[in-house]
């Protein structure tokens, strides 16, 4: 397979400061190639090189096969670009805007405004301005206007942030349409949940390291357990019944007085034999949650930090 | 690029309130020094040239200062009296001889124009009045002699008029490209830009473009203003004169380039704008001529952009010099746009 996006060694200081440190991954053509982490792990900084917004400092970067150095033009006519913070001409109406940015690229790979305005859903709204648009349309108009010259790779800074869950999903079934239509997506996020339902693959950053590049499925199965039980009990647990529920293929952390996290392993075949236990050892419990990992455990895993701080 | 260009005027003519305002300050000004000229305030303003140290012309220029009807300053040389008596700064200008006293015929020289005979008539009545007051003995004697000129072919009001286009521009220049600048940046937008693959200096050049073309707009507009409501006669070859309000304005909004980069938000570049153009309106006589200013006025006044362009303004609309003739004021007007688009290019940030 062809490689849209080849990342080795980058590095990008700002002053002494590594936000970047040493990062190597890879695009390939026509996935969706998701970036996640928490604030400040370094993802737009990483996007930006990629855009030829910033310098790298070592490393080197090649995007659609070009050197991000020597052939930005040619690399910024064929890449497609929403930014983290944008915002556009106050004074002109989507389709003017459209077609403004539509003259900044060489004829041949412009699109044509209305037709992306309507794959975007936004075709009624053309003669609006860009601050009456809500918040879920402005994010697609952002992604209309990173449609405009046709491109054969899509970077996507944080496309779902601060919407609600249903406007969320209506952008994941864009980008998926989008990456559908052959074009390779790049997109960084906080969400996991955002990773797993959108992403083929993953690279999960945290404080300007690359820690993990694999697909969902893969990082959920590097873990050794594959269940995380919550479990809260009326009274605490007696010594033996710890015991016998440790017979099990599990960690167990006392969480409270009352509630204990069970890191369950061997599969479905444990679940059998953790509620089995409960019923034999007379566990009293309030309450009993039983979900798979997901990549928050992963993060939580690898890095030993949350990845969202709770709210 | 015309693309960007056009784009942009258009968003200037939705932008109404910043270019309302940006029209509205100097049309003011316009219809005030309009108004001012056509109404006659009764008084009379004199230039005073003394040749004498002695007590006697001490005194009675006090006596005449201190008289309501007089609004009198002293100028040292009777040349820049005569030219500003010429350009319709003054009305009168009064010589006192080296050796003043209170009793020699024709000793006190007035001169004035033929504009207004009716207030000349008065003028020179309450001058004799103060004479005669001060010293009753030679009363019957008649102490001034007067020399009346011919109506200056500029007035005041023209020279103005000249100064408002040149404030006009400079201060719309400065502070809406500041501002403009500055939102851009806040917004991202010329980040947005520059992950296109449109070369960034089109990006600036389009705006200077657009900028011109609402300098040139708003030239027209003041002057004729000035002309069909007031009556201002200005000379001069037009082509000149657009030539002269172009390469101001581009000093100008290359200075507001560099204030939209020393300043981290929309308010403070316009607060900074205001600040580099208010004191340059003052400095660089746009209402009334700096060389007759204390200390080193002059000299801040020589270094300013806004003087070359005012005079070269003045020189072609009031006395229809060509525009070779004022060369000096082309050099200094080049040498600004050489200056500030360095230090524009160097200071500028993208984020
Ligand atoms: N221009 C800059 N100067 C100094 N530090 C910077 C600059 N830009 C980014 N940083 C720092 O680099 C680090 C990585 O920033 P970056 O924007 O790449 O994070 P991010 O992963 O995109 O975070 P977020 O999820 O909040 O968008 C942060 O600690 C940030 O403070
Ligand atoms: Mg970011």
């Amino acid at each position: 397979m062809d490689e849209a996006i080849r990342v080795e060694s980058l590095k990008k200081y700002y002053g002494k400061f590594a936000a970047v440190d040493d990062i190597s991954f890879n695009v390939q053509s026509g996935e969706i190639f998701g970036i996640l982490g928490p604030n400040g792990a370094g993802k737009t900084t990483t996007l930006e090189i990629l855009e030829g917004l910033h310098s790298p400092n070592d490393g080197s970067v090649t995007v659609l096969n070009l050197d991000v150095l020597k052939h930005p033009k040619e690399i910024k006519s064929r890449i497609g670009v929403q930014l983290q913070s944008s915002a556009y001409y106050d004074y002109l109406n989507l389709l003017e805007i459209l077609t403004l940015l539509a003259s900044f690229y060489p004829p041949n790979v412009r699109a044509n405004p209305t037709e992306i305005l309507r794959k975007v859903d936004l075709e009624n709204k053309s003669r609006q301005r860009v601050n009456t648009l809500s918040g879920g349309e402005k994010q697609r108009f952002t992604i209309a206007a990173s449609l405009i010259n046709n491109p054969e790779l899509l970077i996507l800074d944080e496309p779902t942030t601060g919407l609600d869950p249903r406007s969320r999903r209506n952008i994941w079934q864009l980008i998926e349409g989008i990456n559908q239509s052959g074009i390779t997506v790049v997109l960084t996020t906080h969400y996991m949940d955002e990773a797993e339902a959108l992403c083929r693959r993953i690279a999960i950053m945290d404080n300007g390291h690359l820690i993990a590049v694999d697909t969902p499925a893969n990082l959920r199965a590097s873990l050794e357990y594959q269940h995380a039980v919550k479990l809260t009990v009326e009274t605490p647990l007696t010594e033996a019944q710890i015991v016998s529920l440790n017979n099990l293929d599990a960690d167990i952390e006392t969480k409270s007085e009352n509630t204990y996290a069970i890191k369950l392993k061997g599969g479905t075949a444990s679940l059998d034999l953790l509620l089995k236990s409960i019923v034999a050892d007379n566990v009293k419990f309030q309450n009993l949650e039983i979900t798979p990992v997901t990549l928050e455990d992963v993060f939580l895993d690898l890095t030993g930090n949350e990845l969202q701080e709770a709210p | 690029m015309i693309q960007l260009t056009l784009h942009n005027l258009k968003i200037m003519a939705r932008n109404r309130h910043s270019t309302f305002w940006a029209l509205f300050f100097p049309l003011l000004l316009v219809v005030v020094f309009g108004l001012f000229q056509v109404g006659n305030f009764g008084g009379a303003d004199v230039n005073v040239v003394n040749n004498s140290t002695n007590e006697a012309s001490k005194e009675f220029i006090a006596q005449i200062s201190s008289n309501n009807f007089f609004e009198v300053s002293q100028v040292d040389s009777i040349e820049t009296a005569l030219t500003r008596l010429n350009n319709g700064e003054t009305e009168y200008v009064l010589t006192i001889p080296s050796e003043f006293n209170y009793n020699m015929d024709g000793t006190l020289s007035l001169q004035y124009t033929d504009q207004d005979p009716q207030q000349n008539e008065i003028t020179l009545l309450m001058l004799s009045n103060l004479l005669n007051q001060s010293n009753a003995e030679f009363s019957s004697r008649n102490l001034i002699q007067t020399i009346e000129l011919k109506k200056p072919e500029t007035t005041y009001f023209d020279t103005v008029l000249l100064g408002l286009v040149g404030l006009g521009i400079m201060t719309n220049s400065i502070i809406s490209i500041a501002v403009k600048i500055s939102n851009y940046r806040n917004q991202s937008i010329l980040k947005r830009m520059l992950v296109t693959p449109l070369p960034i200096w089109k990006f600036f050049a389009s705006e200077i473009a657009a900028h011109l073309i609402l300098a040139i707009i708003q030239a027209i507009i003041i002057l004729g203003l000035g002309i069909l409501l007031f009556g201002a006669s200005i000379r001069g070859n037009p082509a000149s004169l657009l030539f002269i309000i172009l390469m101001g304005s581009i000093v100008f909004l290359n200075i507001g380039f560099i204030m939209s980069a020393w300043t981290n938000s929309p308010s403070a570049a316009s607060g900074m704008g205001n600040a580099i153009a208010l004191p340059m309106i003052f400095f660089s006589g746009t209402f009334f001529s700096v060389t007759t200013l204390p200390w080193i006025m002059p000299v801040v006044s020589q270094v300013l952009p806004l003087t070359p362009m005012l005079s070269a303004l003045r020189d072609i609309g009031l006395n229809g010099y060509p525009i070779w003739s004022v060369w000096q004021d082309i050099a200094a007007l080049a040498a600004w746009i050489v200056v500030t688009s360095i230090i524009a290019i160097k200071v500028f940030r993208f984020s």
